[in-house]
């Protein structure tokens, strides 16, 4: 047996060579569409830049100057990713308190997603930077100087928050619908197993419902990046600060904005592709 | 206890960081706690050149004594940034810079962030309430701008019933109606019954006045330094006579600070009034401006202020 199918060579087999052929029509296939999908890409990319080079302005200046607006770019993803880590907490909390059946944690949670989604982040910026020390000041005089330095953040941790407690009020609608898409046998099995509340949750019900979670999450980052913009007006050298204050130095508004649209844009797609693979690895055991 | 809940977790983590911080040195006011620190934080909105820009390119101040949240003199350069540096010069401590937006600055309540703003601050009656002011280090001076064919107008006065450019909203335009007021400062309004012509910015009305001796307008008040870049800039207009009045530019402490603040803006007011007699302002105006603004501000009387 064995002599006899090693004499025979894998093209002979009718079979094997019918499916290798299929898998190369597929594969050729899948490389045209990548091809066209690459020249229309090629193609609307051309026709921005040509677009932009209708602008009256100076392409040196804004090479030049980059570097000093990039320097901003550690600082633009620290403040999202700790604010994102900060907001999933948040909404994980919120999450719960919504799903929760205790009228204390619906009724903070409830007020917590209306406030925030009901205000500008921009006015929540602003209260927390301006406000919060006043608040501070008081309880001071009440006699808590300890409570009066832990209410004046300095620049990032006003922005921090800020960022935090909005995108958890957003996400907390995230975070509910994933742990409602877990199935409610997996709640009673879980039960029927002895677990209490917070085991149930950790090891049954978050394991599932992550999976569901990271894509909008995610979203929300991609999102967050552009926003923690808003942190300039506390004076954080980020990304927006280095362009506006370096364009009102030399009056190149358009050429900085536009190297700060760039940074936000590669940003972005670099973040898309991690996501993207985060998703594959969180599906697999779903994978057939 | 066999779980905490997470409320309580939170809460020891406060406790935490509460019983953590040091116990706050205690000075007894704020310019005590400057010289105790050895630098003096000032806040300056680097988007207004040629008063503060930032540098590009500029390293960090080797051995500063800044906090790594602020930023050492050589990563800003103008003309507030020099006087700043001058001023921590003269108090025997090093300058370090934050950077909030302007209207986080001028709403007072800082929450001791930063000490002081050194940023071309005008004096007005609502800032006050927020806000101590030092003797000004500079001016705005207001003037009047004719055509340069123009021979019949030879002081402002000459201008009354005329037709008169400015920017809305400006103290240009207070000053025309008879409204303006500037603390600490009396004036009379030379120019009588004039034809009001409002622009969006001063820079329009001097283009109008630039068509023609009287096609448009027969005069554009507006601030000195202005009208001075717009001739340097070659627009066929003149200054007619000397200023009408002058807007004050100071430091300014936060009323609200956790420590008094008052001896801090009067020894820099006294800095400041050393820097008007040794013409050490005089000359860093002439640098930045080509004109001398400054020495209109040494003759300012801060006690007319009333501020303590």
């Amino acid at each position: 047996m064995e002599a006899t199918n090693a004499s025979i060579p894998p093209e002979s087999d009718p079979d094997l060579a019918v499916g290798l052929a299929l898998v190369r029509k597929a594969r050729r296939i899948r490389l045209i569409e990548t091809v066209k999908l690459g020249i229309v890409w090629l193609v609307l990319l051309a026709l921005l830049t040509a677009g932009l080079l209708q602008l009256r302005i100076s392409p040196q200046y804004a090479f030049q100057h980059a570097g000093f607006v990039l320097r901003g770019v550690g600082t633009t993803i620290g403040v999202s990713v700790v604010s994102i880590l900060i907001a999933s907490g948040l909404a994980l909390f919120g999450a719960l308190g919504r799903l929760s059946r205790n009228p204390i944690a619906q009724g903070v949670s409830g007020l917590y997603i209306s406030v925030i989604r009901g205000t500008p982040l921009l006015i929540q910026v602003y209260f927390i930077y301006l406000g919060l020390p006043q608040i501070g000041q008081q309880l001071k005089e009440l006699g808590y100087p300890q409570l009066a330095e832990i209410f004046t953040l300095g620049a990032i941790e006003a922005g921090i928050l800020a960022l935090s407690l909005n995108y958890g009020a957003y996400m907390t609608e995230i975070f509910r619908a994933g742990l409602q898409a877990v199935g409610h046998g997996q709640y009673e099995a879980a039960a029927a197993l002895g677990m209490t509340r917070w085991q149930m949750l950790r090891r049954i019900i978050l394991p599932q419902a992550i999976r569901i979670i990271i894509p909008d999450v995610g979203n929300q980052f991609i999102a967050m990046q552009k926003d923690s913009a808003l942190v300039s007006i506390m004076g954080v050298w980020e990304i927006t600060f280095r362009a506006n204050r370096l364009a009102r130095k030399d009056a190149k508004f358009i050429e900085m904005l536009l190297v700060a649209a760039i940074i936000y844009w590669i940003l972005t797609v670099v973040s898309s592709w991690l996501q993207s693979r985060l998703e594959k690895r969180m599906a697999h055991a779903y994978e057939r | 206890m066999k779980r905490l809940s997470p409320v309580l977790l939170v809460l020891m983590a406060v406790l935490l960081v509460t019983a953590c911080k040091p116990p706050a040195t205690p000075a007894a006011d704020k310019l005590a706690e400057v010289l105790a620190r050895g630098t003096l934080i000032v806040s300056t909105d680097p988007a207004y050149p040629p008063q503060s820009e930032l540098v590009e390119g500029a390293q960090r101040l080797a051995n500063t004594k800044c906090a790594a949240d602020q930023r050492t003199a050589n990563e800003l350069s103008g003309f507030d940034i020099e006087v700043t540096k001058e001023v921590a010069r003269r108090l025997g401590v090093e300058a370090c810079f934050v950077t909030p937006a302007w209207d986080l600055i001028v709403a007072g309540s800082w929450a001791d962030r930063w000490d002081i703003s050194i940023g071309s601050m005008t004096i007005t009656r609502p800032r006050m309430e927020k806000l101590y002011f030092s003797q000004p280090y500079y001016t705005t001076p207001a003037a009047f701008f004719v055509h340069k064919d123009n021979t019949t107008f030879q002081k402002p006065s000459d201008l009354s019933g005329k037709r008169i450019g400015f920017g809305t909203a400006t103290t240009y335009e207070y000053y025309l109606e008879g409204i303006l007021e500037i603390p600490g400062e009396t004036f009379e309004v030379v120019v009588q019954n004039p034809v009001l012509k409002p622009y969006d910015t001063d820079l329009f009305a001097l283009q109008d006045l630039a068509l023609g001796d009287g096609v448009r307008l027969d005069a554009v008040l507006t601030a000195q330094p202005t009208g001075a870049s717009a001739i340097a800039d070659g627009l066929p207009i003149k200054q007619l006579g000397d200023p009408v009045f002058f807007e004050y530019l100071a430091a300014a402490v936060d009323k609200a600070a956790g420590k008094d603040p008052v001896p801090l803006i009067k020894k820099v007011s006294e800095i400041i009034l050393q820097m008007h007699a040794d013409g050490t302002l005089a000359k860093l105006s002439q640098q930045f401006y080509g004109l001398d603004l400054a020495s209109p501000a040494a003759g300012f009387d801060l006690n007319a202020l009333k501020q303590w």
